[in-house]
């Protein structure tokens, strides 16, 4: 990506502005060098304000933007959460496969991710959704993913979860007007919360409905916050930005498995490295009738779905 | 049908492995063990053995009588066998001889931690799956250490199937709408709307 490289012909415009710009910076560095005025929350206000794209900031930066947020979740749930910036690992690119012969809608994946990514309580946001179709009926149309009968599975359904897909090559990153999400070297598409500015643009990219907007400011009990964070993942987000699975980002890249399928009581979820031929993702892929959702689509989704 | 395929197959094995003058001695081979597949990764079973509430089974058994006699059984052992739908019984997974273990149809010793080799002479193909990954869980890691559960841990060897269960509460319906289940969308009235509009 280029650098924003000054132009020739706007010099005199460009020195007035870099002058601008340059007593700013000089303002706010007074700003944070002196804690006398203004006290911790201003300062913390003032260098959000200036805060860059997380892929424009220095590890500095990124290091005070982490501690920010650990002091804004202080302030308004009382919790003191590790927000981390754990970078991906090399030569790991995740993939899912649901096993849907298997799955028997329990919801236990929807509630776990829940309370895993710190969504809000009464913002009816989940990031998945189990929808249940009838036997033989792949019409995404003809779904219900709201059914509440005593005991699933229930005969003739059969049950279908859908969450973001981490699309190889994901046609809400080029709605996005001001590119806050990407996809990172492991695959998995993230949303800098900061710089998002909630046009939805991409939710209504997104053919999967994987993209949520969250319109309140998420409440959560201050002993049920997971005080396990990551910059790009589940930290406390503000409201009015938009919000997706992160492949428990968190977690994945120190190892452990998303908590979806930690919870999945029936194993029918399968998460792995693609890029590792022994993974078990591989072994599916290479021995299971394996399909995506709406693959004539062409966005390359990395989350498959087979039954045995 | 199966017995006389698998006893065929049998007779292809020995004769590959038995050398031509062993072959002429009328002393039946050693039938092939499973050593598991080739290519999975190393794993580490969740021992069980500690939770099973019967067990150790010699604490009773030492002092009864065994009978290999296929009838019904009482308390505390109860004929609620579901498995196999009548075509197994106790002594097809149990060993009347050694009853603190399992037996494999070859009649091998089988540890109740590794219980899946039991299941797995007759259920192949879930135990390849189970091997590899597809099939059962893997306790809390996705890199490191591999240790899966036990096929016993989710199924009741008594009573594999996994009975229904109520589900997690369904996700709210947003504030201000109302739930509407079941309809029809290419039937909506926007599509007669639509047409009407085409045939003017």
């Amino acid at each position: 990506m280029s650098k924003g490289n000054s132009s020739g012909d706007g010099g005199h415009f460009d020195k007035a502005r870099r002058n601008f710009l340059r007593g700013l910076g000089i303002g706010t560095a007074a700003a944070v060098a002196q804690p006398a005025w203004g006290g911790q929350t201003f300062q913390d206000t003032f260098a959000d304000f200036f805060q860059k794209d997380y892929r424009r900031m220095s590890a500095e930066e990124i290091e005070a933007a982490l501690e920010r947020i650990e002091r804004k979740a202080q302030d308004r749930y009382d919790v003191e959460i590790d927000c981390q910036n754990t970078p991906p690992q090399p030569g790991v690119v995740y993939g899912y496969a649901i096993n849907i012969s298997r799955c028997k809608g329990y919801r236990d994946c929807v509630h776990a991710c829940v309370k895993e990514n710190n969504l809000g309580r009464d913002s009816q946001m989940q990031y998945i959704r189990v929808l249940q179709l009838d036997q033989g009926d792949f019409n995404l149309e003809h779904s219900d993913h709201y059914y509440e009968p005593e005991t699933v599975p229930v005969e003739g359904k059969h049950y279908l979860p859908v969450q973001c897909m981490q699309c190889d090559d994901p046609p809400c990153v080029k709605a996005c007007p001001v590119e806050a999400t990407w996809m990172e070297p492991d695959g998995i598409v993230v949303v800098d919360y900061d710089w998002c500015i909630g046009c939805r643009y991409c939710m209504a990219a997104c053919p999967y409905w994987a993209r949520h907007f969250n319109w309140t400011d998420p409440e959560i009990p201050a002993e049920e916050m997971n005080t396990n964070t990551h910059y790009l993942g589940n930290r406390p987000r503000p409201r009015g930005v938009v919000e997706k699975c992160h492949f428990c980002i968190h977690r994945t890249r120190k190892g452990q498995q998303p908590a979806c399928m930690e919870a999945c009581p029936t194993g029918s979820r399968i998460f792995g490295n693609l890029l590792d031929p022994d993974s078990a993702i591989r072994y599916v892929l290479a021995n299971k009738q394996v399909f995506r959702l709406k693959e004539d689509l062409g966005t390359e989704p990395k989350f498959w779905y087979f039954s045995d | 049908m199966s017995s006389r395929i698998l006893l065929g197959m049998g007779w292809i094995i020995c004769l590959i492995l038995i050398p031509a003058e062993a072959q002429e001695t009328p002393e039946s081979p050693q039938p092939l063990r499973f050593e598991g597949y080739p290519g999975a990764h190393e794993f580490d079973v969740v021992p069980r053995k500690d939770e099973l509430f019967f067990y150790p089974c010699t604490q009773c058994h030492d002092f009864l009588e065994s009978s290999a006699e296929i009838r019904e059984l009482n308390a505390p052992h109860d004929s609620d066998l579901e498995h196999g739908r009548g075509r197994i019984w106790c002594l097809s997974c149990h060993d009347l001889e050694n009853r603190n273990t399992l037996r494999t149809l070859l009649g091998e010793p089988v540890d109740f931690d590794e219980a899946h080799l039991v299941c797995g002479g007759c259920h192949a193909n879930r135990h390849k799956d189970w091997y590899f990954g597809a099939h059962g869980k893997r306790v809390g890691n996705l890199q490191g250490e591999r240790t899966l559960y036990n096929c016993t841990h989710c199924h009741n060897a008594h009573n594999p199937a996994i009975k229904a269960r109520a589900p997690k509460p369904a996700p709210p319906v947003r504030s201000g709408l109302e739930l509407e289940r079941g309809i029809e969308h290419e039937k909506s009235s926007i599509w007669d709307s639509q047409e009407e509009h085409e045939e003017q």
